[in-house]
């Protein structure tokens, strides 16, 4: 008995720690954005960044140094693989740095702490971004950040096997499911279009489908999954698996996806502009003439989804002004060229996509025509809950044969269970 | 030999080979596979022996990482942990197998309460304890939490039960004060369960990526799994190469201090269950 009760004590020491520890004050939504100084930037300004972005932005932040000589950029190298966790543990414990790269999904939920500073007037212009950019850093009605770089999904296709399958490029619906049994059929491919059959991140694959019908996510607080368009949709996705056009296990999974599109197995996959260099680094240089990319097949539009980083400036900064003035130099179009040129991430901001470095290159312009149509999922606390929702229900759909409306249903039940955390 | 005793032992090794070849063949891959450019180590089916043999990815590794650097944490922060374990774990193992003392059952029950608390529950509030002392981005914020660890005393004290009392009665009739019987007759038994907890001790430490992670907020900083780990993951595709010559390079060290103290850990893992 007596142990018991000594063990019970020491479990509530515990939770009593655990719990005291969480109880910082959350913000978030009507925070007033204070105005940043004029004039040069000064002192100290610690930024972190994750991979080859905090690899190469020490060094390229010495013209902004040039530019404003008393400033002191110091940008520490984040590994991807545990940043989410680095940048929430420094939130509470009050150790962040002035300016943090952050993923575009992670927004809600770091804004809802109350840690980052809302985005100051005159800082940057909204219009000057991608609008589907600009949406990632909204939360309830406040933005709190700034989109550094973008990427957006298109569909991979050979243009080789699509010529002996005598098709082209698909834009519509109707067109994308003729173009992959064509390829299938007489293009000589096993597969002729690789969606992602469940697992994580397959809402990435299947939500452009979603969007383009017109189905939404959320509708303010509330979940908006089991509308008819999004049941319709999934219909559609489903008959990919059911018409075997698209392969039922997760090739990406395998680590077979390159090499499968690269000796002909697969005719055609969504996904974005880093598979360019992965499949000319593994399929050779003149792999380059076999392939091509184009836009997400149109309904009512042809909506893909726009991820990327954002800037983001913390309200415990020391160098606040410092931050939020070499966010707006990182956001100039000039600086988001200059950007692309050192570590290929594509600018966020429109008005750099005129230039020829970027609207000469035939892939890389079709890329910069879908960012003007791409949406990012609500910038909600609760996302990567519900996204593991949508994950799961794609999975039933594609792989089990499970009725649309129902996984509709139920993903709209899942999520409303979870909230919005609003 | 017989012939039957002959069969009987081909038959063992065929058995031992194979499961010899699924423990190790995973290993043998990455290290054969950190040598390959990669277009080879996707290319599926998989190939054994490199075709192309390549130091690129090593080079790579070492070109855009500060590598002595975070060797160098790595080798500080392991060892003082690792001696903070040895001196503080064996102490207090000691005094809770041996020594009599008013409370000390409800200390070692303590000891095995924090033993079941997962380390994740408890990882954000040291985060800022740690940061409460000011120690965020100093090895003190790295080594600190982990001088002492519940298994390491739990470990000790397992071990400690099975030395014979006799033994530290004759020292304390021959006037022995208990530190100079547990250095000078306590001690000098316990080598294996001391191997066993350098060896686990070593490892835990050496592998630990998300607290150092955390803990440490600039590169010069950073241990061996966090360097590593910088630009072989990306936001959307993963270098195999560098995640694999990362993989062999945080491997040898941990290898290295297995094989020297292979055979005491065989034995401290034999005997602390005993009793």
């Amino acid at each position: 008995m007596t142990t018991h009760r000594r063990l019970g004590t020491a479990a509530m020491l515990v939770a009593a720690l655990v719990l005291g520890a969480c109880g910082r004050d959350s913000g978030g939504g009507g925070d007033a954005a204070q105005p940043v100084a004029e004039g040069k930037a000064t002192g100290e300004i610690t930024v972190w960044a994750m991979g080859t972005e905090g690899e190469k932005l020490g060094a390229f932040a010495q013209e902004f140094m040039a530019e404003n000589p008393d400033a002191k950029v110091n940008v520490t190298a984040v590994p991807w693989d545990a940043a989410h966790q680095k940048i929430a543990s420094a939130i509470a414990g009050k150790q962040t740095p002035d300016v943090s790269m952050l993923g575009t999904t992670w927004m809600g939920e770091f804004a809802k702490t109350g840690a980052l500073d809302p985005t100051p007037e005159g800082t940057v212009a909204r219009g000057d971004f991608f609008p589907g950019a600009w949406d990632t850093t909204v939360v309830d009605g406040t933005s709190y950040g700034v989109p550094w770089y973008v990427e957006t999904r298109l569909i991979y296709y050979r243009k080789d096997l699509a010529a002996k399958a005598g098709v082209s490029a698909p834009t519509t619906w109707d067109e994308l499911k003729s173009f992959a049994t064509a390829m299938r059929d007489k293009g000589g491919t096993k597969w002729g279009m690789n969606l992602q059959p469940g697992g994580t991140g397959s809402w990435q694959s299947f939500m452009p489908f979603a969007w383009s019908n017109g189905a939404g996510l959320a509708d303010g607080d509330a979940f908006t999954l089991d509308s008819p368009q999004m049941t319709e949709a999934l219909a559609y996705y489903q008959s990919f698996f059911t018409e075997k056009l698209s392969p039922p296990t997760d090739l990406s999974l395998q680590g077979a996806l390159e090499q499968s599109f690269i000796n002909g197995s697969l005719a055609a996959f969504i996904s974005g502009p880093w598979h360019v260099s992965l499949l000319t680094d593994q399929g050779g240089a003149a792999f380059k003439e076999k392939f091509a990319v184009t836009a997400m097949p149109r309904k009512q539009s042809a909506t893909s989804f726009v991820g990327g980083s954002d800037l983001a400036v913390f309200k415990d900064a020391k160098n606040r002004d410092g931050a939020w003035k070499f966010v707006s130099w990182l956001s100039r179009p000039e600086v988001q060229i200059k950007w692309y040129q050192t570590v290929s991430d594509l600018p966020a901001v429109q008005g750099a996509w005129s230039d020829p470095t970027l609207s000469g290159d035939p892939i890389l312009a079709t890329f910069g025509e879908q960012l003007k149509d791409a949406k990012s999922p609500p910038a909600i606390p609760t996302w990567e809950q519900v996204a593991a929702v949508i994950d799961g229900e794609v999975e039933k759909v594609a792989k089990s044969g499970t009725d649309p409306a129902a996984a509709a249903k139920a993903m709209q039940q899942r999520a409303s269970g979870i909230g919005t955390g609003a | 030999m017989r012939r039957r005793d002959l069969v009987a032992r081909v038959g063992l090794y065929v058995v031992l080979g194979a499961g010899l070849l699924v423990v190790v063949g995973p290993f043998l891959w990455a290290v054969l596979s950190s040598v390959k450019p990669e277009a080879e180590i996707r290319r599926i089916p998989a190939t054994w022996w490199p075709e192309v043999f390549t130091l690129d990815n090593y080079r790579e590794l070492l070109s855009r990482l500060d590598f002595p650097q975070a060797f160098a944490n790595s080798a500080i922060v392991a060892v003082l942990t690792t001696l903070g374990n040895l001196a503080f774990c064996s102490l207090l193992g000691y005094a809770l197998a041996k020594l009599r003392f008013p409370g000390k059952r409800a200390l070692f029950l303590v000891v095995l309460g924090t033993l079941m608390v997962p380390s994740m529950v408890t990882f954000v509030p040291q985060f800022v304890m740690v940061s409460n002392l000011g120690l965020v981005n100093s090895y003190g914020g790295l080594i600190l939490p982990f001088l002492a660890t519940p298994f390491g005393v739990f470990l000790m004290r397992q071990y400690l039960l099975s030395v014979p009392d006799e033994l530290i009665e004759a020292a304390r009739v021959d006037g022995a004060g208990e530190l100079r019987i547990f250095a000078r007759v306590v001690l000098p038994l316990c080598g294996p369960a001391l191997a066993t907890l350098t060896i686990l001790t070593f490892l835990a430490s050496w592998n630990n990526f998300l607290w150092p992670l955390v803990v440490a907020t600039t590169e010069d900083r950073y241990t061996l799994p966090v360097a590593l780990a910088l630009y072989s993951v990306g936001q959307n595709r993963i270098d195999y190469g560098l995640v694999l010559a990362g993989a062999v390079a945080v491997l040898l060290p941990v290898v290295i201090v297995f094989v020297l103290l292979q055979r005491h850990f065989l034995r401290g893992i034999a005997t602390t269950g005993l009793k």
